[in-house]
Formats: structure tokens, C-alpha cells, sequence
């Protein structure tokens, strides 16, 4: 099915259903977060009782300030409960701070915008927070060295991000995607490819076009993959698009080794309207 | 039937398995057999009964509902407990009526709400368990009895 959301009327129009793109993709993400946090804290949540519930226990033992041979046997037994808790609490903590980590490396928050990036560091980011989403599907980093390039980060990772998200779509369970990564003479290639659906002929030329969507008919729908192509090219590169409906589709970002073209700060902030 | 109840405890998450399984150590005296892999909990299930199973929701070898329905297949004396991350209760509803689950509860749980339902679990699954067996006995009796007629009726002719 496919679905066109109505023609956007000028930039402004056009500019706000960018920002409806980018709440929606938000929400998705948080969602996702909730859950991936939910799954420490209900470890810990549980550990927390079980703790109390084991103090109490070594108080009632203690409290006639006798242990007899059968409850330090007791004794014992809560000791090797509260170590194997005490290590689970271990795990959650240091999945929740990880995810925290992975949150601050995609968002760059304490990190200058423009700036000489890895960008394994964002594709590594961008699966992390998208682990949730992908656990049913394979998901194979072919990654060859990378030289940093002067780039908007958060930006790439956003079209990581919409990226790594149409490929999931696609993707029905149990399928695969790969991520490719290389130099290719003066460019930087990364090919996301899954073996989805993928996308049909008379599609292909009208992906980026704005509101051209086959998700159904929701507000925010349809821009991915215009919002992606912008900032690709406002980096002076390519956004380029190969599929074999049935067999998958490949998308690849292909950037400049020297984006700025040698004039650092010269990247565009990518703004539809701007 | 046995002294001692089994439960048996299925989360991919080995995080969640360990505060599962140390909470009932701690508590509890029943026998814990806890995977983290569905599939192999299946087989294990072939192999011996267990009083009550939970499992979770989201794992990527087979989902919950999968599972539990299978272990159904296996054991349909055992109570299955869904316990899911995921806040979509009409989903778990529906399973509930579709798989025949008997509770579900989401995470994160509260150990001593788990506890009741474990402790509610075993004894459903007892009362099936007699249940069947007193059926089975019925039949049986019922059985000689329809014998028995037959060789005074056989006697009399």
C-alpha cells in the first residue's frame, strides 16, 4: 500500500513536518529506552527486596545472639544469596550506565557540533540505542578503517539512525543487515544493506520525496529519507539507493574525505527551509 | 507426587534469571530450574514435569507466548506466569485468553506479588494434578463395574 501524506505547502510547511519526522523517530527511541532500562531496573527493584528480606533474616538469627550449628548453616545460605545478588546488581548498573554512555555518544551532547569524528563511534552509538528494535535480526558490522573526517555528528547519526530504522522495517524476523564500511579513492563509503523486501522499481525514484511513504498514512511519515538526504549533501556527499525487490535494498552514504573541502566550519546545519 | 515443587524460570535476560532465581533461594524451598534459552527449557520439559513455569515475554529465540504454548503441549498440569517488560496489556490479554496462561505480570514485579502467584500456581496445578488422577480412578472403578455387571448379567443368563 502506499500512501502520500498531503503536499506540503512551501518550506515552512514542509519545515514543520520535518520537526513532526523528528518527534516521531523521538518517540520511538524512547519507547524503545524504556524498556531497555526497565529490564536493570527491574533486576535491581527486585534485588533491593531481596537484600532487605535477607537482612531481616540474619536479624532474627542474630537477635538471641546465639547461632546455633543449624542456623549458621542458615547463615551460610544467605551469605552465598546476598553474593550472587550483590553480583546481579553489578550487571545492572553497568547496563544502565552503558546505555547512558551510548545515549550521551548519540546525542553528542557535551561534544562541539561540528567537529573531526569517527564515525564507527555513531554507527556503534546508533545500534546500541537501537538494540531493542533489532534482537530479532542478525546484524553484521563489516567495518574496514575509517580515517576521522570534520563532520556534524549528530547529524550522521541521525541518518544512521533512519537509516539502520527503514532497514528494520524492511526486514521481516530473522533476516539480516550489514553495515559495510570503507574508503573508496577520495570517499568515505557505509552500506547499510538488509535482505528485506525491498523496494519496488516504480519506488525507487520517489523515496525522497517528501510525505512518499509505504508505512501508512501517519503524521511524520515519509521524510526519513529526505531529512537523510540533506544532511548527506549538505556534507557535500551522496545518499545512493539499490535494491531488488524481494532480495533487499542497499543505501549508501558516500561523504568526502574532505567534506569541508578543506574549509573547516563551512558545513551547512541542515535545516530543510534554511 | 513429589516432596518437593519445581519451578521453572525462563528469561533470556540473565540479569532478570539471577534476581528471579535468588529471590526464591532466599524464600522459598522449592527445586529452580532457570534457561535463558526457551528452546532449551522445551527439552528439558520433556524430560521431567514442573509445578509452575515463567517465562518472559521478548526473547529472540521463540517469544513467550510461543513458549508457553508449547510447554502446554508438553505439560498441561503445569501453571505457566507470562512476565513481560513490554506495557502492552491488550497483547497480554490476549495471549492470556488465547494460550491459556494463568497470570501475567509485568516487569519490574514485586517479589512478594510473584511469591502469591507461584504459591497459587503450584497449588492449581495440585488440584489438576489430584483432579486427574481422581477422574482416572473414577474411570477405572467405573470400568470394573461395567465388568462386573457383565459377569453377573453373563451368570444369571
Amino acid at each position: 500500500m502506499t500512501d502520500r501524506t498531503p503536499a506540503p505547502e512551501g518550506a515552512e510547511a514542509l519545515a514543520e513536518q520535518v520537526t513532526q519526522a523528528r518527534l516521531a523517530t523521538l518517540g520511538m527511541l524512547v519507547a524503545g529506552l524504556a524498556h531497555e532500562l526497565n529490564t536493570p531496573l527491574g533486576a535491581l527493584n527486585s534485588n533491593h527486596d531481596s537484600l532487605r528480606r535477607a537482612l531481616e533474616k540474619l536479624q532474627a538469627i542474630l537477635a538471641d545472639e546465639v547461632v546455633s550449628p543449624d542456623e549458621l548453616e542458615e547463615v551460610r545460605r544467605i551469605v552465598r544469596a546476598v553474593d550472587g545478588i550483590l553480583r546481579v546488581n553489578d550487571m545492572a548498573v553497568e547496563r544502565m550506565s552503558s546505555l547512558v554512555r551510548d545515549l550521551r555518544n548519540f546525542g553528542r551532547v557535551d561534544r562541539a557540533e561540528l567537529d573531526l569524528a569517527d564515525l564507527h563511534e555513531g554507527l556503534d552509538s546508533t545500534l546500541a540505542i537501537l538494540a531493542h528494535q533489532l534482537t530479532a535480526i542478525e546484524v553484521v558490522r563489516e567495518y574496514r578503517p575509517l580515517p576521522r573526517i570534520e563532520c556534524r555528528p549528530q547529524q550522521l547519526n541521525q541518518v544512521f539512525m533512519n537509516l539502520l530504522l527503514n532497514a528494520r522495517q524492511a526486514t521481516p524476523d530473522g533476516g539480516r543487515i550489514t553495515i559495510h564500511t570503507g574508503t573508496t579513492g577520495d570517499a568515505i563509503e557505509i552500506r547499510i544493506t538488509d535482505t528485506g523486501t525491498g523496494i519496488r522499481p516504480e519506488h525507487l525514484a520517489r523515496i525522497f520525496d517528501p510525505g512518499f511513504t509505504t508505512k501508512g498514512n501517519r503524521v511524520g511519515m515519509g521524510l526519513g529519507l529526505l531529512i537523510s538526504r540533506q544532511i548527506v549533501e549538505r556534507h557535500g556527499g551522496r545518499l545512493l539507493v539499490r535494491s531488488t525487490p524481494g532480495q533487499g535494498a542497499t543505501f549508501t552514504v558516500r561523504l568526502p574525505l574532505d567534506p569541508a573541502g578543506g574549509r573547516t566550519g563551512t558545513i551547512p546545519d541542515a535545516e530543510v527551509n534554511s | 507426587m513429589s516432596t518437593q515443587n519445581t519451578i521453572m524460570l525462563v528469561d533470556d535476560e540473565l540479569m532478570v534469571l539471577t534476581a528471579l532465581r535468588g529471590f526464591l533461594e532466599l524464600e522459598t524451598s522449592y527445586r529452580i530450574l532457570s534457561f535463558t534459552s526457551p528452546l532449551a527449557a522445551l527439552e528439558a520439559l520433556s524430560a521431567e514435569p514442573v509445578d509452575v513455569i515463567v517465562a518472559d515475554f521478548m526473547m529472540p529465540e521463540l517469544d513467550g507466548i510461543s513458549f508457553l504454548r508449547q510447554a502446554r503441549a508438553t505439560r498441561p498440569m503445569a501453571t505457566r506466569i507470562l512476565l513481560t517488560g513490554y506495557a502492552d496489556k491488550e497483547n497480554a490479554i490476549r495471549a492470556i485468553n488465547e494460550a491459556g496462561l494463568y497470570y501475567y505480570l509485568e516487569k519490574p514485579w514485586s517479589n512478594e506479588h510473584l511469591q502469591l502467584v507461584i504459591r497459587n500456581g503450584i497449588e492449581r496445578s495440585a488440584l489438576f494434578t489430584e483432579l486427574d488422577m481422581r477422574v482416572s480412578a473414577l474411570e477405572h472403578a467405573n470400568r470394573e463395574l461395567y465388568q462386573i455387571r457383565h459377569r453377573l448379567i453373563q451368570a444369571f443368563l
